[in-house]
C-alpha cells in the first residue's frame, strides 16, 4: 500500500486551505484515494491554520493522523509544532525566508513567498509555490494533471498566476532534487 | 459518474437535494455554516425555499410550518443552536410533524469551541427535550454516509411523521473525501401517507394506518385538523383522558420500531474477534484503523458500528457483543453511548469507555492504548 499523510501549516489567509484542495483534487485526477481535514480558530485571518491531506492508492480507512509524513511548514510557528515530530525519511519543505532551521536538519529549503512575490507579482500565490513543489516531492501526480487541478480550482482571474507559481515550484523541487541526489544542499 | 472532492457539509446539503427537500430555514453556526451556505446556492435551483431566520428556534418553526404546509423540510445546526431546537423538536414528535435536523458536533457547553469537533451532544439528542419521547438518531462516518443517511432521514421522517437527526462532528463535516453521489432513484424515496378520503367533517387526522402512523393532509387541501403541542384524541383536540394519552404514547413509540432494521450496525471483523471496539461517526474511522492493525499484531480484534445510535438496535447488539469478555468503547465525550453498550450487555462482559476531550479527535495509538490491557500475554506487544 502506498500512503502519504500530508500536513500543509502556517497561518490563516496564506490559502492552506485551497493548496490542500488542488493537491487533493489533482490526486483524485491522477487514481489516487484522497482525503481532506483542515483545522483552524474562530478567526478568518491570522491564528494557526492547518490542512491534512492523506493520498493513497487504496480506500482510506482513518482520514485523521496525528502524525504527517510530509510537512509544509509556511512560516516558524508551524515548523516548531509539527517539524520535531518528524521521523529521519520523513519529508519536509519549509519557507527558507520565514523558517530558520537547526543546522543538521535536512529539509528542502524554498522561499516560497519571495518567489511569489518577485516572480508571479503576487505574494498569496507561495502557496501555489508550494503545490508544485511538494507534488514534485510526493511522485505520483504528474504536472499536467496539477496545472488542470489548479485551473479549475483558482479564484477569479487567479487561474494564470496559480499555475506559473505551481510550475515554478516543481522545476525548483526538481532542481533540489537533483541536487540532493548529487549530494549536495537542499537549500534554493 | 465522475469522482468528485466533496466534504461533508456539502454532501449533506445535495442529500437534502437528493431526496427531494424543498425548504431549509436555518440559521448559519459553526461548524454546520456549509450545509445552509451550498443550500441556499442550489436550493432556489431546485425549485426550493431557503430562509435564514432570526435565530434556531424561529429556524425549527419555520421547518415545522413549511412541513405542514406540505414541503419536505430542514434545519442545520450546531450544539448552541440544538439546544435552542429542543423545544420545537417535542412538538414535532407530539404533533408528528415529518422534518429533518441536522447538528454538526463542536466542543460545549455553551459556545465551547466553535470549529473544533466532539460528540458530546449524543445523550441531548435522546433527552434533550422533555417528556418521554421516542427519537430517531442517525450517526454517518463518511462523505458518502452523510449524503445516503441525509437521503435515510428524509424518508423516515416522511413515513413514520416524526423529527429525525443526523448528527455528526466537526472533523466530518470539513472533511473532503473523494465520492460518486448517485442521486436515489424515485421508488427509493419515500413519502408521508395521505388520506384516501375526500375532506369532510369525519375526518380524522391522527387516526394512525397499519404502520401507527396516520395519512397527513397539507394544510390547505381543504381537510379541517388540529395540530397541538397537548396530548390530542384522534382528531388533534387536546385531552387528558388517560387511556387516550397511554394510547398515543405507546403508539409513537411502536412507530419507531423498525428503525433498527432500516439501518443495521456495521459489524467489522467481528465474526472471529476476541475483542470489540464498539465507535461510531469519525471515531469509528479511527478505530477501524485500529482494529487493522491489532489483527496484523494477532490480536483478534473486530468493530461494531452503530449507524443508529437512536433507538439502540438491542437485540443486535447484544446477539453481537454478548459473548465477548471485553468490549472497549472510545468516544469523544465523557462516555455517553457507553451506558447504551452496559444497559444491553449481560454483566459478565466488561464494558470499558475510553474517552477523548480537548477538540481532538482519538489517535489510533490512543485506542490501541485503550486496548492494551485487554489483549492476552503472548500477543506481540502492542
Amino acid at each position: 500500500m502506498w500512503k502519504k499523510e500530508i500536513r500543509l501549516a502556517g497561518s490563516g489567509g496564506q490559502g492552506l486551505g485551497l493548496a490542500a484542495m488542488v493537491l487533493a483534487d489533482a490526486a483524485l485526477r491522477a487514481g489516487l484515494q484522497v482525503s481532506t481535514l483542515q483545522s483552524y480558530g474562530p478567526e478568518a485571518r491570522g491564528g494557526a491554520s492547518r490542512s491534512d491531506v492523506t493520498l493513497c492508492d487504496q480506500d482510506i480507512a482513518n482520514p485523521w493522523f496525528s502524525k504527517p509524513a510530509v510537512l509544509l511548514a509556511l512560516n516558524e510557528k508551524a515548523w516548531m509544532k509539527y517539524g520535531p515530530e518528524l521521523a529521519e525519511d520523513d519529508l519536509a519543505l519549509v519557507d527558507s525566508d520565514w523558517v530558520k532551521l537547526p543546522e543538521r536538519r535536512t529539509v528542502y529549503q524554498i522561499p516560497l513567498e519571495r518567489i511569489a512575490k518577485t516572480e508571479m507579482r503576487e505574494k498569496l500565490a507561495a502557496n501555489m509555490v508550494a503545490v508544485g513543489a511538494l507534488a514534485a516531492a510526493i511522485g505520483r501526480i504528474p504536472l499536467d494533471v496539477l496545472m488542470e487541478a489548479a485551473r479549475s480550482r483558482a479564484p477569479k482571474g487567479f487561474a494564470r498566476i496559480n499555475q506559473d507559481a505551481i510550475r515554478r515550484g516543481w522545476e525548483l523541487m526538481e532542481d533540489l532534487k537533483g541536487g540532493v541526489d548529487r549530494g549536495g544542499a537542499r537549500g534554493a | 459518474m465522475a469522482t468528485e472532492l466533496v466534504s461533508g457539509n456539502e454532501a449533506c446539503a445535495r442529500g437534502a437535494i437528493a431526496a427531494g427537500c424543498n425548504f431549509f430555514g436555518g440559521y448559519p453556526i459553526s461548524p454546520s455554516s456549509e450545509v445552509a451556505e451550498t443550500l441556499a446556492k442550489i436550493l432556489p435551483g431546485h425549485k426550493g425555499i431557503f430562509v435564514q431566520m432570526e435565530d434556531e428556534m424561529a429556524s425549527l418553526g419555520s421547518v415545522l410550518g413549511a412541513s405542514l404546509g406540505g414541503a419536505k423540510a430542514m434545519t442545520a445546526t450546531s450544539g448552541p443552536g440544538f439546544t435552542l431546537m429542543q423545544e420545537h423538536l417535542g412538538y414535532a414528535t407530539l404533533a408528528e410533524i415529518p422534518c429533518v435536523v441536522v447538528d454538526v458536533m463542536r466542543v460545549g457547553p455553551s459556545t465551547g469551541v466553535p470549529t473544533a469537533p466532539s460528540q458530546g451532544d449524543v445523550m441531548q439528542a435522546r433527552w434533550g427535550s422533555h417528556g418521554d419521547r421516542e427519537v430517531a438518531v442517525l450517526a454517518p462516518a463518511s462523505v458518502r454516509e452523510i449524503y445516503d443517511m441525509t437521503v435515510n432521514a428524509f424518508n423516515i421522517a416522511e413515513r413514520l411523521r416524526t423529527p429525525v437527526v443526523v448528527m455528526f462532528d466537526e472533523v466530518l463535516a470539513h472533511m473532503r473525501e473523494g465520492v460518486e453521489l448517485s442521486a436515489p432513484s424515485h421508488d427509493e424515496l419515500w413519502r408521508r401517507p395521505r388520506p384516501l378520503e375526500d375532506p369532510g367533517p369525519s375526518f380524522r387526522a391522527y387516526l394512525p394506518n397499519e404502520d401507527g402512523v396516520a395519512a397527513m393532509p397539507n394544510f390547505g387541501d381543504g381537510y379541517h385538523f388540529h395540530v397541538t403541542g397537548l396530548m390530542h384524541n384522534e382528531k388533534g383536540f387536546p385531552t387528558t383522558h388517560p387511556e387516550t394519552i397511554r394510547g398515543l404514547m405507546a403508539r409513537l413509540k411502536r412507530k419507531m420500531d423498525p428503525l433498527p432494521f432500516w439501518l443495521p450496525a456495521e459489524h467489522y471483523r467481528l465474526e472471529d474477534a476476541e475483542l470489540a471496539v464498539v465507535a461510531y461517526g469519525i471515531t469509528s474511522r479511527v478505530a477501524r484503523e485500529a482494529v487493522d492493525r491489532l489483527r496484523d499484531r494477532g490480536v483478534l480484534a473486530g468493530l461494531y458500528r452503530p449507524r443508529l445510535l437512536w433507538p439502540v438496535g438491542a437485540a443486535d447488539l447484544a446477539d453481537t457483543l454478548g459473548r465477548f469478555q471485553s468490549v472497549v468503547v472510545p468516544e469523544m465525550n465523557q462516555g455517553q453511548w457507553v451506558e447504551v453498550v452496559e444497559r444491553y450487555l449481560p454483566s459478565a462482559v466488561r464494558v470499558v469507555s475510553r474517552s477523548k476531550l480537548g477538540g481532538e479527535p482519538m489517535t489510533t495509538e490512543e485506542i490501541l492504548e485503550g486496548c492494551r490491557e485487554f489483549v492476552k500475554k503472548g500477543v506481540r506487544a502492542l
